[in-house]
C-alpha cells in the first residue's frame, strides 16, 4: 500500500508537468496556425487543450480520488493529511481553471496553484518514502 | 485488535468518499432509449397544472403537421452526402438557397445518400407546425442512408432563416450541413439587390457563402439599394460592420422586421450564434462598399475599415409599438437559469452546465397550454456566452440586466446571452408541441445545455437513442 501510495503520489505530480506541456504545446500550435490563415473559434479543436482538459478533468482527479482512498489503509504517518491536502490543491485547481473562463487574470492562479499541486504530492511521496525506510529493518 | 479497528475506519472512510460518487454516478446514467417528453421534472411557471404530459390519450407530435395536400409553390430536393469528413447539400456547402413568399407552400424532400448517422433538417428561426421540425427523437425519426422525408410547411413570416440537421447536429453543422432560406414579402417593397451572407467557419477558415474571399454582390450598383442578410452559421457569436461612414439601417433580426430602424453608422453588429441581422443600405456613388463579418472575411470590394468600438445595441435601436400581447398578463413565469456545476453527465464527471441548479436529464420541462402568455428569466452565472434558441415560437425581449427595451420589439429565436447577464423574455404559447430550448454552441447542447418547451397533453412516439440513433443535439 505504501508503494501504491508513492506511485499514485507520482504520477499526479508527473501529471502536473505532462499538463504545463500541453498548454505549451497548445499556445505555440495555436500561433504556428494562424501564421497559416486559421483562427481560432468556439468550434476549434487543439489537441494540446483537448489532452489537457482529459487530463486534469478525468485522469488525474480519478488518480487524486485513488489516492485518497489508499492512503486511509497505507497507514503512513501524516499519509492522509497529504493526501486530503493534494485532493483539496486539486479541486481548488479545477475551480480556478473554470472561473479563469470569466475573469482571464484567475488564470494566472491557476498557473500558480499547479506548483502547489506538484508540491504538496512531492511531499505526500516524501511521506511515503520516509515511512517505508525505518520499516524494512522491523519487517527482516 | 487495534490494526482490525483501523482498517475498519478506513474502509468506512473509503465508503463514506466511494459510496456517494458511485449512487450520484448511477443516477446520472441516461437510458439508451427514453422520451424526451418525460426527462428532468415538470415546471409549469406558476401556472396551472392543468392536462399532463405524459397521457396516452394526448395530442401525438406525429400529427402536427403541414398542410398535408395541396400542390406546393416551391419544391425542393435536398441530398445529404458526407465525403472526407464534410457534409454538403445538393453538392455544396452551404447547400442551396431556398427562396419561397410569404404565404407559400413549401416543400422540402430530404434524401440521406450515405450519412451513417442519419440526418435531419430542422428550420431554423421558422415557427413551423411541430412535426415539421426536424429534431430527431422528438418530432421525428433520423432518417437513415438510403431514406427520405418529406416536409411541408407554409412560409409565414417574411425574413432570413437557415436550415440545418438536428441530429448529430454538433458534428454536421460544424461541418457542412446547412443552407440559407429566405422568405419574401410580396406586400413590401423589395431592395434592388438582395444577398444572403451565410458565415460559416470551416476547420478554422472564416467563409461567406462557402468562399474565403470577399464577396461581391451582383447588382450592387451606385444609387441601388441593398439587403445583406447576415445568418451566423457558427458556435460563437460574430461581429459584422459596414465600412466606415457607410450609412445603414438594421432592418431586420431574427427574421423579423425591426420597427422604424434608424439610419447609423460606425457600429458593430453583434450576430449570435443560429441569428440573423439584415443590413440595409444605399451603394455609394463609387459603388465601393465592405461588410466586415471578422477574421478579414467581407461582403463588397471597399477599403478595409478596423472594427468601431460601438456596438449596436437592439433594446434601444428603432421605435417601439405595440407587441400584439400583453406580458404583464403572463399566466406562466419560468427561469432558465445557465450555470455550470460539477456532477455526473450520463457517468461522465466533470464541470457541466447546469439549468436552474441541475443537470441534464434532470431539467426543467416548461409546460404551458395553448393561447399562455409566458414570460421567462434566461440569466447566466456559467462563465462562458450561451446563444440560447428556442425552437417554434419567436419570443420578446423586454429587459436586460433589468433596464427595459424602449427601441423598437426585439423579437428572435436566438439570444446572446453573455457571462453574467439576465434576460427577461416574454412569448405567447401559439404553436403546440414540444419544442427544444437549447444553446446553439452545440456542442454545449451535447454537454446538457438542452431543455424543452412542452405543450400539455402533447405526446412524442419518437425516442431518443433506439434502433433509428436518434441524438438531437
Amino acid at each position: 500500500m505504501r508503494a501504491v501510495y508513492r506511485i499514485l503520489a507520482m504520477i499526479i505530480a508527473a501529471g502536473v508537468v505532462v499538463q504545463t506541456a500541453a498548454i505549451a504545446f497548445a499556445m505555440f500550435d495555436i500561433e504556428h496556425k494562424t501564421d497559416d490563415g486559421v483562427f481560432y473559434t468556439k468550434d476549434s479543436d487543439n489537441g494540446g487543450i483537448a489532452l489537457h482538459m482529459i487530463l486534469g478533468e478525468r485522469v488525474i482527479p480519478v488518480v487524486a480520488l485513488a489516492f485518497l482512498i489508499v492512503a486511509f489503509f497505507a497507514r503512513i504517518p501524516g499519509g492522509v493529511k497529504w493526501a486530503a491536502i493534494t485532493f483539496g490543491v486539486l479541486i481548488l485547481q479545477i475551480v480556478l481553471a473554470y472561473a479563469g473562463k470569466a475573469v482571464p487574470f484567475i488564470g494566472v492562479l491557476h498557473a500558480i496553484n499547479a506548483f502547489a499541486l506538484a508540491t504538496v504530492a512531492s511531499i505526500a511521496m516524501r511521506k511515503a518514502r520516509l515511512a517505508g525506510a525505518p520499516a524494512q529493518p522491523a519487517a527482516a | 485488535m487495534r490494526n482490525s479497528i483501523k482498517a475498519g475506519i478506513a474502509a468506512g472512510a473509503a465508503m463514506a468518499i466511494l459510496g456517494p460518487l458511485g449512487f450520484f454516478w448511477q443516477k446520472s446514467l441516461i437510458p439508451g432509449t427514453y422520451d424526451m417528453a418525460t426527462m428532468g421534472y415538470a415546471d409549469f411557471g406558476g401556472g396551472t397544472p392543468t392536462g399532463h404530459a405524459h397521457g396516452s390519450a394526448g395530442l401525438d407530435v406525429a400529427t402536427l403537421t403541414g398542410p398535408a395536400t395541396g400542390t406546393p409553390d416551391v419544391s425542393v430536393t435536398l441530398t445529404v452526402r458526407l465525403a472526407n469528413g464534410k457534409y454538403t447539400v445538393n453538392g455544396s456547402s452551404p447547400g442551396p438557397e431556398i427562396r419561397a413568399a410569404k404565404g407559400q407552400l413549401i416543400q422540402a424532400t430530404l434524401v440521406n445518400d450515405n450519412v451513417p448517422d442519419g440526418v435531419t433538417m430542422h428550420w431554423h428561426g421558422m415557427d413551423v407546425p411541430n412535426a415539421e421540425d426536424g429534431v430527431a427523437g422528438v418530432t421525428q425519426d433520423a432518417v437513415k442512408p438510403g431514406q427520405s422525408y418529406v416536409y411541408r410547411f407554409v412560409a409565414q413570416d417574411a425574413g432570413t432563416y437557415w436550415y440545418h440537421s438536428h441530429q448529430v447536429g454538433h458534428e454536421q453543422v460544424r461541418r457542412g450541413l446547412f443552407g440559407p432560406i429566405v422568405i419574401t414579402d410580396p406586400a413590401a417593397t423589395p431592395p434592388d439587390a438582395d444577398q444572403v451572407v451565410s458565415v460559416h467557419t470551416y476547420d478554422g477558415r472564416r467563409t461567406i457563402n462557402g468562399q474565403a474571399g470577399p464577396v461581391r454582390p451582383a447588382n450592387a450598383t451606385p444609387g441601388r439599394t441593398l439587403r445583406l442578410r447576415v445568418i451566423n452559421t457558427d458556435a460563437g457569436p460574430l461581429r459584422a460592420w459596414p465600412s466606415a461612414g457607410l450609412k445603414y439601417r438594421i432592418t431586420a433580426i431574427d427574421g423579423r422586421s425591426v420597427n422604424q430602424p434608424p439610419e447609423i453608422s460606425d457600429k458593430s453588429v453583434i450576430v449570435t450564434a443560429g441569428g440573423r441581422i439584415d443590413f440595409d443600405f444605399v451603394v455609394p456613388a463609387d459603388g465601393r462598399f465592405r461588410l466586415d463579418v471578422g477574421a478579414g472575411s467581407a461582403v463588397g470590394d471597399g477599403a478595409a475599415s478596423p472594427e468601431p468600438k460601438d456596438t449596436l445595441d437592439p433594446l434601444t435601436y428603432g421605435v417601439a409599438t405595440s407587441l400584439g400581447f400583453d406580458p404583464a398578463k403572463a399566466n406562466r413565469k419560468f427561469d432558465y437559469r445557465i450555470g455550470r456545476r460539477a456532477g455526473f453527465l450520463d457517468g461522465k464527471p466533470g464541470l457541466w452546465w447546469s439549468i436552474n441548479g441541475h443537470l441534464f436529464p434532470d431539467v426543467p420541462m416548461f409546460m404551458v397550454a395553448t393561447g399562455d402568455i409566458v414570460t421567462m428569466t434566461i440569466s447566466n452565472t456559467s462563465g462562458e456566452v450561451h446563444p440560447m434558441h428556442l425552437h417554434g415560437h419567436h419570443a420578446v425581449v423586454l429587459s436586460r440586466n433589468g433596464v427595459k427595451a424602449t427601441g423598437s420589439p426585439w423579437w428572435f429565436d436566438s439570444l446572446d446571452v453573455g457571462d453574467n447577464e439576465t434576460y427577461v423574455i416574454a412569448f405567447v404559447a401559439d404553436n403546440p408541441g414540444i419544442w427544444v430550448d437549447h444553446c446553439h454552441n452545440l456542442q454545449h447542447a451535447v454537454d446538457g445545455l438542452l431543455a424543452h418547451l412542452a405543450y400539455t397533453g402533447v405526446t412524442t412516439p419518437y425516442r431518443v437513442g433506439g434502433d433509428a440513433g436518434n441524438s438531437p443535439e
